[in-house]
């Protein structure tokens, strides 16, 4: 395995790490793992090392690097939006790799904000053959305080279920302020919520659709215990559900884990799926290029358990 | 406005057990012959801090330092695995950094910054084998098993409020701090380690930076610092602890604090 220190864009401002296995497959695509939030590049609990370093043992080639401003890259001088900038730099990553390892088809990752980076820059950049969309903030602009999304998503998910908790609650070692601010941000969300759906959610379904039209591997990758699951849930609507169903969109679930995946065991797990997702994602590629005509979808050329729409691991 | 330079990742050390860097060149007008290695801590520290310790490195060259930022082995970008970490190869990870920058800059005088448990390895390398010009010991880690308390108990916290994580197929061997595991040697070298025991000089300036709220602490290890012939300055400041986790993911960057390090190096340094 062997792992190197690149810099490329604009006078070399941005800064990353191909990683590559010894007998790297040159036809393979290549992996791209974009910034989760503002977390440079070795991930939170340096993850993405672990997904780079065991895609590179599977043979890929994986480029792990930081957007402008974020990491070790350099700060941007002009205006643009991170939305747009994100995904120019994605564009400059896979030309980069284009450019010094001949790598033409690409597999974008990256965790929240870096599952949206994925969704866009596959959108406008027909080089991208597959999507890994870990834990993807379907509704970036939900109101409320993270916290409290996610002390409230613990306690209706999780705490109501376990003995322990219910003996906190019971014994007075439970912090009744945090939960009665967990309970009137959930009615306040059930009350006031969202009864329609918006035009991001709009504007999301009609990325699916056609990323699915194109053929595209898509699949989300959500944490039991993280409240993004729901909002994914709700954002997608019909179209996400038949899409799934129809194994055109793959949607799978990791139980008892978290949106950092902050244990060991949550991150083998995790390595585990991207693995495996990543195997399915490259073999459709490797198929729509050799027999287009047999991948009338994605998932066409998968076998039975990496055809389910839904899988909980 | 001075546009900093990109700076330079790369890896370096013997083949196999490849450190990463990233080296900050200086502002060419105003070059000083001191050179500056940056210690991170380890664990969700590192992850944390990291770019606050970046803005630090971008400062220090902007005031005419080049810069040296590194991982230690099984951390962050550096090779090996975590699994794997000890003190002692940590320590052996600061020479190598030291040289490497030595090497890039042809200057002999390095100044050291750590944060955390970066402070403390740098403390105890510069007393063992390093004669660092100055050191700046930023919140260091004094006491160990105070340090591995403290550790314990944020793990701890963080599960309130997580579903139960499944047993993980290394976490017999191994204990786990927020997704990092801390092995059983780094466990039992943290338990003994303490720097008021430190018997040499670790630097002829050493700067203290440390929160209001660990006075007592700062002033314990200034008098020690001071029994070992150091000089040694103190400055207690009002900041958040950047190296914790935050509710809302965001990483915190303390500018008043980092512009006061950049300051004391730039008066003691030439």
């Amino acid at each position: 395995m062997k792992e190197e220190a690149v810099q490329f864009g604009e006078a070399g401002s941005l800064v990353g790490i191909v990683t590559s296995g010894a007998h790297a497959n040159s036809n393979q695509p290549a992996v791209l793992l974009l910034n989760p939030g503002i977390v440079h590049h070795t991930g939170p609990g340096r993850i993405y090392v672990k997904i780079a370093r065991a895609l590179a043992a599977q043979g890929f080639t994986v480029l792990r690097f930081d957007f402008s401003g974020i990491g070790d890259s350099a700060v941007r001088l002009d205006n643009r939006r991170f939305e747009e900038s994100s995904v120019d730099e994605t564009r400059a990553a896979m030309s980069f790799l284009h450019a010094t390892r001949g790598c033409d088809r690409f597999i974008l990752m990256g965790g929240c904000s870096g599952a949206a980076v994925s969704l866009e820059t596959a959108e406008c950049d027909r080089r991208v053959v597959g999507v890994i969309a870990i834990n993807f903030p379907a509704r970036a602009d939900q109101e409320g305080s993270e916290s409290h999304r996610n002390h409230s998503h613990y306690y209706w998910n999780f705490a109501l279920r376990d003995l322990k908790s219910w003996r906190k609650l019971l014994t007075g070692q439970s912090d009744y302020r945090k939960i009665g601010r967990a309970v009137a941000q959930s009615a306040k969300r059930s009350l006031f919520g969202r009864s329609q759906e918006s035009a991001s959610d709009q504007g999301f379904r009609a990325k699916l659709r056609e990323l699915a039209a194109r053929q595209t591997h898509l699949t989300f990758m959500c944490s039991k215990g993280d409240p993004l699951l729901e909002d994914l849930r709700q954002a997608g609507g019909k179209d996400f559900r038949q899409l799934c169903a129809q194994r055109r969109v793959a949607c799978e679930i990791i139980s008892g884990t978290d949106h950092t995946f902050s244990s060991l065991s949550d991150q083998e797990r995790l390595v585990e799926a991207v693995l495996r997702r990543a195997s399915v994602a490259a073999s459709v590629a490797k198929l729509k290029v050799q027999t287009p005509e047999l991948t009338s979808s994605p998932a066409g050329a998968l076998s039975s358990h990496d055809r389910q729409g839904f899988v909980t691991g | 406005m001075k546009t900093p330079k990109p700076a330079v990742p790369f890896y370096f050390g013997s083949p196999g057990r490849e450190l990463f860097g990233c080296f900050h060149e200086p502002s060419a007008q105003d070059l000083r012959r001191c050179t500056v290695l940056i210690c991170q801590p380890m664990g969700h520290e590192y992850i944390n801090s990291h770019r606050a310790l970046r803005q630090l490195a971008v400062r220090l060259a902007e005031a005419g330092f080049p810069v040296l930022r590194f991982d230690y082995s099984g951390c962050g970008d550096s090779y090996g695995e975590a699994e794997q970490s000890s003190l002692s190869r940590w320590l052996e990870d600061i020479s190598t950094a030291v040289a490497q920058l030595r090497a890039l800059t042809g200057t002999l005088q390095v100044c050291v910054i750590g944060l955390r448990l970066g402070g403390t390895l740098a403390a105890i390398s510069g007393s063992r084998a390093e004669n660092f010009r100055s050191l700046v010991l930023w919140e260091p880690v004094t006491n160990g098993r105070n340090y591995l308390k403290e550790l314990l108990a944020l793990q701890k916290e963080i599960l309130r409020f997580r579903p139960r994580p499944k047993l993980s197929k290394k976490s017999q061997a191994y204990m786990e701090i927020l997704g990092f595991p801390l092995s059983r040697l780094l466990h039992a070298q943290l338990e003994e380690l303490d720097l008021n025991m430190m018997a040499e000089r670790a630097a002829e300036r050493v700067l203290i930076v440390q929160n209001a709220t660990a006075k007592d602490d700062g002033d314990n290890l200034k008098n020690h610092l001071i029994q070992t012939r150091a000089h040694v300055d103190h400055q207690t400041v009002q900041a958040p602890k950047i190296w914790l986790p935050t509710s809302d993911g965001s990483l915190l960057v303390p500018a008043q604090v980092l512009q006061s390090m950049v300051s004391w190096l730039c008066s003691v340094s030439s």
